[in-house]
C-alpha cells in the first residue's frame, strides 16, 4: 500500500556553481563584464550608467531623460528606430532604478552588428524633440490623475516622505506637481552629465562568440570620449534621514484599506542583512509566512499580505503591505503587531527555520536560470561594490542565521519606536 | 528553428504525461493543466472554477498543508484559472522531484473538504474581487464588457465571477461535486520538465498517479455564441477622471488557423513601441493617452479587445471614428510591415522559451489545444500567414457589426 502520509525525504540542495563573469575593457577604458552561458543564441547587452532616482535634481528627471532618448537620434526618428529594431526581432529598453539607468538590448547574436549601433544612437546621439516631450508629459499627467485615485498610490505618496524625510531621494514619488516641474530644458544637461563613457560599464550575457562580441562592442562604443571615471556618488548619502514614527491615517472612500508598515533598513553588505532577510521571509516573504497564514489563511481578511526587504547601495527599507476589507483595518493592524510581538519574544523553532531557509535557498538558486537573470544579479553586485563571491556564498550565509539573531533583529528593527504606519481608507 | 523535444505517455487512468528534458540547471518543473475553466460554470454560480483553485491549496486527503512541505523541499508554486483551463505549476530542486509527485497526486486523488476552509477562501476571493476589480478606477470595465459581448456563451462572465453573491453562495456540496466532475486524471495533462530522467518520471507517475481512478466527467456541451448582426453599446457613469472606451470584437477560436492571423494583427496594433495604435492614435492624433489591443486566446470563438483612455479635450466619439479609420487602414498594409511583425513574433516566441517553466506551461497549453507539437510549429504558422489572409481576417473582425462598445464616463 502506497504511503501517502509521509513526505519523501528532503535532500540537501545540490551545490550549484554559477558561471563567473569575465572582464575586459574597451579601448577607451569602458569596463565590460560578460557571462557566456545559455543554450539559445541570444545576447543581452546592458549598458549600465551610474545615474537614476538618487542622482537627480528633480524626481522623475532621470526616467524622463531615458524615455526621451529613444524618441529621436542623429540618424533615426523614433518610428524609424522602432522599425529597425523590429526588423531584427530585437528589443531595446531602459531601466531606471534608484542607483542606475541601464540601456538593455536583447538581440539574436547574428543581428548584433546591426542592433548594437542602434543602442549607440539612443545612448549618445539623442535629439530630444521638444514636441514629443510635451506630448509625453501631457499624457503622463492625465494617467497620473487616474493613478491618484488608487489607495496604493496614496499610501506610497505618504509613506516615503514620512519614513525617509521629505527631502530624501528614497522618499520621493512622482505625483502631479513633480511631473509638472520637469522641464524640457532639464533633459539635455542630465543626459550630458550622466551618459558618459566614464560613468558606464557593460554587462553582457547569453550565448555568443566572445571575441566577436568584444570586437563589436569596441567598434561601436570604444571611440566614445573617455574623460576618466566619474566619481560622483548618489545624493542619498548626503541627505540625512528625517524619520517620523507612529500612525498616519489618510481617509478615503472605497471598499478596502491599504496598509503600509515599515522602517529604514540596511544595505547588502551590512551584518544585519542576512538575519533581516530571514526575518522578512518568516514574517511575510512567502506564501507560508506567518502574516499570510494568520491574516489570509485563518482570518480571510485579505487577498494577500506580504513584507519586503529592499536594499540600496546605502541603507534600504523594510515594508509590510496589504489591502484589507475596510471593516477589519484595525483588527489587521492588531494581528500584524501580534505577529511581530511573537517574533520578538519567542525564538523561531527549528522546523520553521529549516523550512524558511530551504525555501529561500531554493528560491535563490531557482531564480538564476537564464544567463540574463544571472547577469542581472552581477549588475547589482558591481554597482553596490559587493564581493564577487556574493552569489556563491549567499546560501551559506543564509544557513548561518540563528534563531537568536532573528529574535534580536525583530526586537531592534520591528519595535514601535522605529516602525512607521500609514493607513489609507478606513480606520 | 524551434525544436523542443518531448515524449508523451498516457496512464491507464487517462492522465497524459509529457516529459521534456533540459539539464541546464538542477531544477524540475511539474505543470498540471486541468481542462476546466469558468466556461464550465452555471450562469447562477459563477466564479467557481477560480474559487476552487484556491481550495486546491487548502490541504488534500493525506496532506494537511500543501505549501509547507513544498517550501521545505525548496520549491515554489502557483496556479491560474482562465475561462478554459485551470493550470497548477511548481518548480523545485531536481533531486526533490518525488515531493512534487507526492503533493500533486494527493490533491488529484481527493481534497480535504471542510466548511471552515471554504468560508475562509470565499472571503479571500471576495477581497480579491474588490482589490482587482471593484476598488480600482475602471476596474470592472471588462466584467461589464464581457456581459455585453457574449450573450449565449459562458464567456459572458470573467473568471472572478459575475458578482460577489455567487461566491458567497458556494456550498460544500457543490465544491465536492465540482471536484469529482472535473478534477480527474482523464481530464488533465501533466508536464514534467527540466533536469529529469524520463524513465524515473514514468516510474514515479505510475507509482503516485497510477492508482487514482478514472472519473466520469461532468462535461456538457456549451452554448455557442451566435453571430452578431448589429453593433452593441452600453454606457456606465462612475467616479473616474476621464472617459474610457472599451471594445470587444468576436475572434476565431484558438484551435482555428485564423486565430493566429488575428493574434498577429493584435501584435501589429499593440505590441511594443512600433505598435500602430500607439503611434497613430496616441502619439500622432493624440485622441487617447493609451490604447491597447489584446487577444484573449479563448478556446472557443472568443474575443479581441481594444481599450483606450480618451485624451482630455477629445470625445469618445472622435476616438471611435479615428480608431475605425486606423483599423480600416490595415487594408493598406505592405509585405514589409507583415514581415517585420512576423520577425517580432518569432523573436518573442524564442525569448519566451528560455526558462523551463515557460516551456512546460507552453507544452501543456499546446496539448490542451489538441496538439502538443504546436510548441514547435507555432512559429511556422505565423510565418505562413499571407498579406491577403491578414487583410481578409482584419476586415471580418473589425466590422462594426462584430463589435460591442462600452463607454466608461465620469459621473
Amino acid at each position: 500500500m502506497l504511503n501517502r502520509i509521509t513526505p519523501p525525504p528532503v535532500r540537501p540542495l545540490s551545490p550549484r556553481t554559477l558561471p563567473a563573469y569575465r572582464e575586459a575593457a574597451l579601448s577607451n577604458g569602458i569596463p565590460v563584464y560578460w557571462i557566456p552561458h545559455g543554450q539559445v543564441e541570444v545576447a543581452e547587452v546592458m549598458m549600465v550608467f551610474r545615474a537614476g532616482d538618487s542622482f537627480q535634481p528633480k524626481p522623475g528627471l532621470a526616467d524622463y531623460t531615458a524615455k526621451m532618448m529613444a524618441e529621436g537620434t542623429a540618424s533615426y526618428t523614433s518610428t524609424g528606430l522602432a522599425r529597425k529594431l523590429d526588423d531584427h526581432g530585437a528589443w531595446l529598453s531602459h531601466e531606471t532604478d534608484m542607483e542606475f539607468i541601464s540601456l538593455n538590448l536583447t538581440s539574436l547574436e547574428r543581428h548584433l552588428p546591426d542592433t548594437l549601433p542602434l543602442m549607440h544612437e539612443v545612448g549618445f546621439t539623442p535629439t530630444f524633440p521638444e514636441a514629443e516631450f510635451q506630448k509625453m508629459k501631457q499624457r503622463n499627467l492625465q494617467k497620473q490623475r487616474v493613478t491618484e485615485q488608487k489607495t496604493g498610490w496614496l499610501a506610497r505618496r505618504h509613506f516615503g516622505p514620512l519614513l525617509f524625510g521629505p527631502e530624501h531621494p528614497y522618499g520621493k514619488s512622482l505625483g502631479l506637481p513633480e511631473i509638472e516641474a520637469i522641464q524640457y530644458e532639464d533633459l539635455a544637461p542630465y543626459h550630458q552629465r550622466y551618459f558618459q563613457a566614464g560613468n558606464a560599464f557593460f554587462a553582457v550575457s547569453g550565448r555568443f562568440d566572445e571575441h566577436k562580441l568584444l570586437a563589436l562592442l569596441d567598434q561601436t562604443f570604444g571611440g566614445l570620449p573617455y574623460t576618466g571615471a566619474n566619481k560622483e556618488d548618489s545624493s542619498a548619502k548626503d541627505v540625512p534621514f528625517v524619520t517620523q514614527t507612529g500612525r498616519h491615517y489618510v481617509e478615503k472612500e472605497g471598499l478596502q484599506s491599504t496598509i503600509r508598515l515599515g522602517h529604514i533598513g540596511k544595505e547588502r553588505s551590512h551584518p544585519d542583512y542576512y538575519p533581516m532577510e530571514v526575518v522578512n521571509t518568516i514574517l511575510g516573504g512567502y506564501f507560508g509566512s506567518r502574516l499570510m497564514r494568520n491574516i489570509r489563511e485563518e482570518k480571510g481578511f485579505t487577498y494577500g499580505i506580504s513584507s519586503n526587504l529592499v536594499s540600496f547601495r546605502n541603507d534600504g527599507y523594510f515594508l509590510i503591505g496589504t489591502d484589507v476589507k475596510k471593516e477589519v483595518t484595525q483588527a489587521t493592524l492588531d494581528e500584524i503587531r501580534k505577529e511581530i510581538n511573537i517574533l520578538q519574544t519567542q525564538p523561531v523553532l527549528d522546523h520553521e527555520l529549516d523550512t524558511v531557509k530551504n525555501f529561500m535557498a531554493g528560491e535563490f538558486v531557482g531564480s538564476l536560470n537564464t544567463p540574463f537573470e544571472i547577469a542581472d544579479r552581477y549588475k547589482t553586485i558591481l554597482l553596490d561594490g559587493l564581493p564577487t563571491d556574493f552569489l556563491s556564498n549567499y546560501v551559506q550565509n543564509l544557513r548561518a542565521v540563528s534563531a537568536e539573531q532573528i529574535q534580536k533583529m525583530a526586537q531592534s528593527y520591528l519595535n514601535d519606536e522605529v516602525l512607521m504606519e500609514v493607513v489609507v481608507g478606513g480606520k | 528553428m524551434s525544436n523542443i523535444p518531448y515524449e508523451i505517455h498516457t496512464l491507464a487512468n487517462g492522465l497524459r504525461v509529457i516529459i521534456h528534458e533540459d539539464h541546464s540547471v538542477p531544477k524540475a518543473v511539474m505543470n498540471i493543466l486541468y481542462r476546466v475553466g469558468s466556461k464550465d460554470e452555471e450562469a447562477h454560480r459563477t466564479g467557481f472554477a477560480h474559487l476552487f483553485e484556491h481550495l486546491m491549496f487548502e490541504g488534500s486527503r493525506h496532506i494537511p498543508h500543501y505549501d509547507e512541505p513544498l517550501q521545505r523541499a525548496g520549491g515554489q508554486n502557483n496556479a491560474f484559472t482562465t475561462s478554459d483551463i485551470t493550470n497548477y505549476y511548481l518548480t523545485l530542486p531536481s533531486n526533490q522531484l518525488e515531493t512534487a509527485f507526492w503533493l500533486e497526486s494527493d490533491r488529484m486523488l481527493e481534497l480535504a473538504f471542510s466548511e471552515e476552509k471554504l468560508a475562509i477562501q470565499k472571503s479571500v476571493v471576495i477581497e480579491e474581487f474588490k482589490q482587482r476589480y471593484l476598488n480600482q478606477p475602471y476596474g470592472d470595465a471588462h466584467l461589464r464588457l464581457r456581459g455585453l459581448h457574449f450573450q449565449q456563451h459562458p464567456y459572458n462572465w470573467a473568471t472572478i465571477g459575475k458578482e460577489i453573491s455567487h461566491i458567497e453562495g458556494a456550498t460544500l456540496e457543490y465544491v465536492q461535486d465540482f471536484f469529482f466532475g472535473y478534477y480527474a486524471p482523464n481530464n488533465a495533462t501533466m508536464v514534467v520538465a527540466g533536469d529529469v530522467d524520463p524513465a524515473e518520471v514514468m516510474q514515479l507517475a505510475e507509482k503516485w498517479f497510477g492508482p487514482i481512478p478514472e472519473r466520469a466527467l461532468k462535461k456538457h456541451p456549451l452554448p455557442q455564441e451566435p453571430a452578431q448582426t448589429a453593433p452593441r453599446r452600453d454606457t456606465v457613469y462612475a467616479d473616474v477622471p476621464f472617459p474610457a472606451v472599451y471594445k470587444m470584437y468576436h475572434m476565431p477560436a484558438h484551435t482555428d488557423r485564423d486565430y493566429y492571423v488575428a493574434d498577429l494583427i493584435t501584435d501589429l496594433l499593440s505590441s511594443g513601441r512600433n505598435a500602430r495604435l500607439f503611434l497613430n492614435m496616441v502619439k500622432q492624433r493624440q485622441v487617447a493617452t493609451s490604447v491597447s489591443a489584446f487577444s484573449w486566446g479563448m478556446y472557443d470563438p472568443g474575443a479581441l479587445s481594444i481599450d483606450a483612455q480618451i485624451a482630455a479635450g477629445h470625445s469618445p466619439e472622435a476616438y471611435e471614428e479615428a480608431l475605425q479609420q486606423e483599423l480600416d487602414s490595415l487594408q493598406d498594409l505592405s509585405e514589409e510591415d507583415l514581415q517585420r511583425i512576423k520577425n517580432k513574433v518569432e523573436s518573442m516566441f524564442v525569448l519566451n522559451q528560455m526558462t523551463i517553466l515557460n516551456k512546460a506551461m507552453s507544452i501543456a497549453t499546446c496539448d490542451s489545444l489538441g496538439d502538443p507539437e504546436l510548441i514547435n510549429t507555432t512559429p511556422q504558422i505565423y510565418q505562413a500567414i499571407t498579406l491577403e489572409e491578414l487583410k481578409e481576417v482584419a476586415a471580418r473582425i473589425f466590422h462594426p457589426n462584430n463589435c460591442s462598445t462600452l463607454y466608461y464616463l465620469p459621473k
